[in-house]
This record gives structure tokens, C-alpha cells and sequence, in this order.
């Protein structure tokens, strides 16, 4: 963990505190001081994680003026635990994206990148919430893997297998995720991860252009047209 | 069947038509104009005119507001790539005109079949509904039905500025099935609809402070709710997500280590559990010590 | 999946003004929708596109659909169903549902 830290980082990830595992922390990025907070070994993400995570965004927007929040995604999801669902874990999730929406609201720039696991819910609850999503060639986002889809809905993985080729939507990993819009910029291992980081930064604005790139790089054709097509109805 | 008066009974369009003005309901994207999934005739799985999601606007006791209802029925009202479109569309409109965003929810979660496209999409629906949120145009989610609002759903229905549930709606994001493989059926009997219930369902999600109003099953008590909030929001400060962390905090202190939601109703002020479970929602409100 | 179109004669359908269509159901198992909309082309026949998930019952499609067609005056309509596996009564039952939506004055 602690290289791939300072691979984004360099010396400034001494900042960033690894507690079992989950991370938080400040740290420096082209001499600019950001929020750093993530999860790593696909670790899941029940309620006291979120709400670990929740408060350092919180710090993050009352003690760091509009600094950049980095995000990083190594989580497999929720476990499925019954006193976690008792005890209302969408809610705890739903608090982690509305202290990151306050922290959009206040001007600090939301940075995702996924760096191992980034499946189903656990990209959801923060992650995919970012202004600009990257991730490296070797992460596993998707919202399951063909074997374990295949499994829920009784259709033969060769089947989703064959129709993965012409439906990225199907298919599991970073490049197919980019395909539909859901991740701008997929990182070799080879890159500069603190000057990728950097232009990342530089270049992420509030807009959720997910559906458009989606639509100009053909791997989810139709969100962006039908979203605008309601908006044209209601406009009437 | 077709002309039950239960919420949770209904479909879609009956809800709708049994919530709002009499005439008032525009739909956008209707049958006629079939919007459908690409995916599903491709994995021969049937299609449906309104992707399992009905959008429109509406008036409600002369108020106008959007809505979007999800239809459970079709893929267990699962979010697709057009059906999530939609749903972002008209949260997206209710954003750039002010009017409030009434959802329906009955849905598993993303539709598994379309793959990353529907879990991009209630990514997408999010954003829209935080939109609404810095604008403060008001969001609401129903959730009345026995499919409830799980998944990348039930994180939705969280996100929005209120909740209200019948105690037939259950609102999650792991369903009682996923935990029983997970965790053995010692733990949790997903045939054990009672604990089901008292897990996820409404009542106990409204003596937590998760829905902001119970109210019956039945298209009347659930509008009643509805007015009460349209004219409200719940703005983002940091003073309300320090509370709401605060909140948070406390309630997994207390009850972090309970496994029995009797429990939970106990301490949150329900001395007959039995009783109150049989509760209409007006008596169950007055009985819950909130706030 | 079973897929086929057919048109039945049919006496002329009025159309109440202002009208253009009504569904009927909902897709889930055991159950399908039907969707009557105009067809200009046409004022004596019902046009009928079937989309089954359950293949081999186009006999019992073609029976329950034609009796409709002579029962009712739904001439100049073209109506499409989606269905998940409907027993034929439910069939006939979403198809009176469908008509009487479109006849009704508002919908």
C-alpha cells in the first residue's frame, strides 16, 4: 500500500494514515496540498468504514479550504450483514455522498481514481461520485464479473461472454468501464501516477459528462439521448 | 388485482392515477413512443414499452411536481440503461425547473442483465438529485411496495431529501436472500418475513430517523405525505452533516452489536412491540419517541 | 421467444377524441401488456404484433386474439403485446382491460 501511495504522492503520502483498511490523510500533489482518502486490499465497506470516511471529507471542508479530494477505490462492496441492514448501511452511504456533495457545493474538486476492486455498491458509495474518474489498466471495475452474473441470472456465461464482445456493458474491467463513459482515463502501470494525478486534477469540472462520453466512445449509445429526450418532452 | 386500493398492491400507473389530481398526469416517453432496452431481446428476456419506469408530470392537490415510478413487476423494477436514462432525465427536469421530484421506488437495484450501464446510471441519477438538492428543489422518495428499494437504489432513495414509507416498503441494499447465502440461515431466515420486515421495512426505518414520514398503505395517507413535504428541502450545510454524523455515530454505538429489532423498537420508545407492530402509521408516529 | 404479426377483420372502432392509445398490464410472470394505438392504414381489421417469451403457443394466440377481434369493433387499431407466459383467460382479460381504457373519456 504504502508504495502505491508514494507512487501517487512521492514523500507527501507520509501524510496519509493506513488503519487497517481504510485510508486518510493530506498529502501533496505538484506542490498543491489535497485530501486523500480510499480503501485498499478490496476491503468492504460496512457502516463504521463510511462514517470513518464521512468525517474526513467533514475535516476536509471545515480545516482544508477548497482542496482537492482524491479518492481512492480498492473496495469489493458491502458485506451482506443483517445488523448492518438493520441498522440502515444505504443510509451511512447516503451521508458519505451528501458530505461529498458539500464538499462539491464549497468548491473542492472530487478526484476518483480506482486502483484495485471497484465493484457494485462500493464504487457507488463513493467513487463513481467523483467530478473526474480514472482508473489503472489492472482494477477490477464493473458491477460483477460474467462467472458471477451469470450465476444470478441463469444465463450461460458463454452466452454473456459472446455478447460482452459487442456489449461492454457486459464485459468486467477499466477499459470496458471507459467505453461507457464511466471512467475517463484508464492508467497504464507504466505512467507517472503524480503527473497523471495532477492533469487529472487540473482538468475535472462539476459537469457529469459520464453519458456523453459514453455515447462518442459507442460502449453505452442511448443515455445521453434519452436523458435529453425527457428534457425536451418537460421543456414543451 | 387491477383495481386494488392497497399501495403496495399496485402498479405503477395505478399508484400514480390514485395519487395525483384527477386528469393532471402528462407522461413523457409513453408506450406508444417505445423507449426500450437493447439488451434484454438479446438475451430473449421480454421487453416493455416503458422500461419498467413510468415518468411525468403532475398536480398534486394543485402543487405540480414530477414523478417516476418504477415498475416492480418487470425485472423486479430493475434500473437499466434506458430505464435509468429516464429516471435521470426527469430528476434532471424537476433540477432545471424548480418543480419537485416525487420517485416511486420498487426496485432491486441495477438490472443485472445491462450490466455496468445500470450501475453508471443510479450513479448518474444521484448526481441529478444532489442537482435538485443545491438548488434545494425538493426530492422524495416513496417507497410502499414489498420489493422496496434496494441496491444501488436504496443508496438513491437515501440520497434524496426525504423518505417516506408504508410499513410494506423495505429500504437496503444487501435483500434478506444475498444475506442468508452469505452469512447462514442461523443468521438471517429470509423466509422469516417478520424479521424481514422489522429489518428493513418501514417502521423500523422510521423509529431509526432513515424514513422521514410513515404513512398507510393506500394511495390516500401516502399524498397526505407527500403535501406535507413538497414545499420543504433538507439543504446540505455542514452543520446538518456534522448532525446527521453525530447521528450516525450514536446509533452504532448503541446498537451496533444488536441483532434483535425488538430491541431497536424498545429503546426507541415502543413498550408492546407486538401492539405497535399492528399499528396504523398515525398511531405508530405517536407512539415513537423521535426527536 | 415466439414472435409473429397477424391481422384480424374487425368491424370499425370509434375513437373517442383525443385518444391515441391505452396499455393494458404490465411484463412479469404470468402476465403481459397490450398496447392499442391507431392505425391509420386501416378500419376494418385489428393488426396484432405477439411477442411471447414462451414459444409454441401461436394456436392459442391466433384463437384468443381473433375471437376478440369479433367480439369487439376494434377496427383501425393496431395492438402489441409484450407477454411473459399469460394463461390465455388473462390474455383475453388484459385485451377487455385495453379497450376499455381506450374507450374511456380520459385517461
Amino acid at each position: 500500500m504504502k508504495n502505491l501511495l508514494e507512487k501517487f504522492f512521492g514523500k507527501s503520502a507520509k501524510g496519509i494514515a493506513v488503519e487497517g483498511k481504510l485510508m486518510t490523510g493530506y498529502a501533496e500533489v505538484a506542490g498543491r496540498e489535497v485530501c486523500v482518502f480510499g480503501t485498499c486490499d478490496g476491503t468492504y465497506i460496512d457502516n463504521a468504514a463510511a462514517l470513518r470516511l464521512a468525517a474526513h471529507v467533514i475535516d476536509c471542508i471545515e480545516n482544508h479550504r477548497k482542496s482537492p479530494i482524491v479518492m481512492l477505490v480498492d473496495s469489493a462492496g458491502q458485506e451482506p450483514n443483517r445488523t448492518a441492514e438493520m441498522l440502515g448501511l444505504a443510509s451511512y452511504f447516503g451521508h458519505l455522498l451528501s458530505c461529498l456533495q458539500l464538499a462539491r457545493q464549497n468548491g473542492h474538486k472530487l478526484i476518483t481514481v480506482a486502483t484495485g476492486k471497484a465493484i457494485g455498491g462500493a464504487f457507488i458509495c463513493y467513487g463513481m461520485f467523483g467530478d473526474r474518474i480514472d482508473a489503472l489498466d489492472s482494477a477490477s471495475v464493473g458491477l460483477m464479473p460474467i462467472e458471477a452474473m451469470s450465476a444470478v441470472t441463469k444465463i450461460p456465461a458463454s452466452t454473456l461472454e459472446k455478447l460482452s464482445k459487442t456489449m461492454p456493458s457486459l464485459e468486467f474491467g477499466a477499459k470496458p468501464f471507459a467505453l461507457l463513459g464511466g471512467v475517463e482515463e484508464v492508467w497504464s502501470e507504466k505512467d507517472d501516477f503524480a503527473t497523471k494525478l495532477a492533469s487529472a486534477i487540473a482538468s475535472a469540472t462539476t459537469d457529469d459528462n459520464r453519458a456523453a462520453l459514453g455515447k462518442k466512445r459507442g460502449g453505452r449509445k442511448l443515455a445521453l439521448d434519452v436523458r435529453n429526450r425527457v428534457l425536451a418532452e418537460t421543456a414543451k | 388485482m387491477s383495481c386494488s386500493n392497497l399501495f403496495h398492491e399496485q402498479t405503477a400507473r395505478q399508484r400514480i392515477a390514485s395519487l395525483v389530481d384527477p386528469g393532471s398526469f402528462t407522461e413523457f416517453l409513453p408506450p406508444p413512443a417505445r423507449v426500450m432496452s437493447p439488451y434484454l431481446p438479446q438475451l430473449d428476456i421480454p421487453v416493455s414499452f416503458d422500461d419498467g419506469i413510468v415518468i411525468g408530470r403532475a398536480k398534486l392537490g394543485g402543487t405540480p411536481l414530477y414523478l417516476a415510478a418504477q415498475v416492480g413487476q418487470f425485472v423486479g423494477g430493475a434500473v437499466g440503461e434506458v430505464h435509468g436514462a429516464k429516471l435521470t432525465g426527469i430528476i434532471k427536469a424537476s433540477a432545471r425547473d424548480s418543480i419537485p421530484c416525487v420517485f416511486i421506488a420498487e426496485s432491486g437495484g441495477v438490472r443485472l442483465h445491462e450490466g455496468s450501464s445500470g450501475e453508471i446510471a443510479i450513479s448518474e441519477a444521484m448526481r441529478a438529485v444532489f442537482e435538485c438538492r443545491a438548488k434545494r428543489v425538493p426530492t422524495i422518495a416513496v417507497i410502499g411496495a414489498d420489493i422496496g428499494a434496494y441496491g444501488g437504489m436504496g443508496i438513491l432513495s437515501t440520497c434524496c431529501d426525504f423518505r417516506i414509507m408504508t410499513e410494506h416498503g423495505r429500504l437496503g441494499i444487501s435483500g434478506p436472500i444475498v444475506i442468508e447465502k452469505w452469512m447462514g440461515k442461523q443468521a438471517y431466515d429470509s423466509s422469516n418475513r417478520a424479521l424481514v420486515w422489522k429489518t428493513s421495512g418501514g417502521k423500523t426505518k422510521f423509529l431509526l430517523g432513515d424514513a422521514d414520514l410513515l404513512a398507510d398503505d393506500d394511495a390516500a395517507s401516502v399524498g397526505a405525505a407527500i403535501k406535507k413535504l413538497l414545499s420543504k428541502s433538507a439543504p446540505l450545510t455542514i452543520k446538518s452533516v456534522k448532525a446527521r454524523q453525530q447521528e450516525l455515530e450514536k446509533r452504532l454505538k448503541t446498537f451496533g452489536k444488536t441483532t434483535d429489532p425488538d430491541a431497536i423498537w424498545k429503546v426507541l420508545g415502543i413498550k408492546n412491540v407486538a401492539e405497535a407492530s399492528l399499528a396504523t402509521a398515525t398511531e405508530f408516529t405517536a407512539l415513537a419517541k423521535r426527536k | 421467444m415466439e414472435k409473429f404479426v397477424k391481422a384480424f377483420p374487425s368491424k370499425p372502432l370509434t375513437w373517442p377524441r383525443g385518444k391515441q392509445w391505452a396499455l393494458a398490464g404490465v411484463v412479469g410472470s404470468g402476465n403481459l401488456e397490450v398496447l392499442f394505438e391507431r392505425n391509420p392504414k386501416t378500419t376494418d381489421q385489428m393488426d396484432c404484433h405477439v411477442e411471447s417469451s414462451i414459444p409454441g403457443y401461436k394456436d392459442s394466440w391466433l384463437a384468443a386474439l381473433g375471437d376478440f377481434a369479433s367480439n369487439y369493433p376494434v377496427g383501425g387499431t393496431k395492438v402489441t403485446i409484450h407477454d411473459q407466459g399469460a394463461d390465455p383467460i388473462v390474455v383475453t382479460f388484459r385485451l377487455r382491460q385495453a379497450y376499455d381504457h381506450l374507450l374511456k373519456k380520459t385517461t
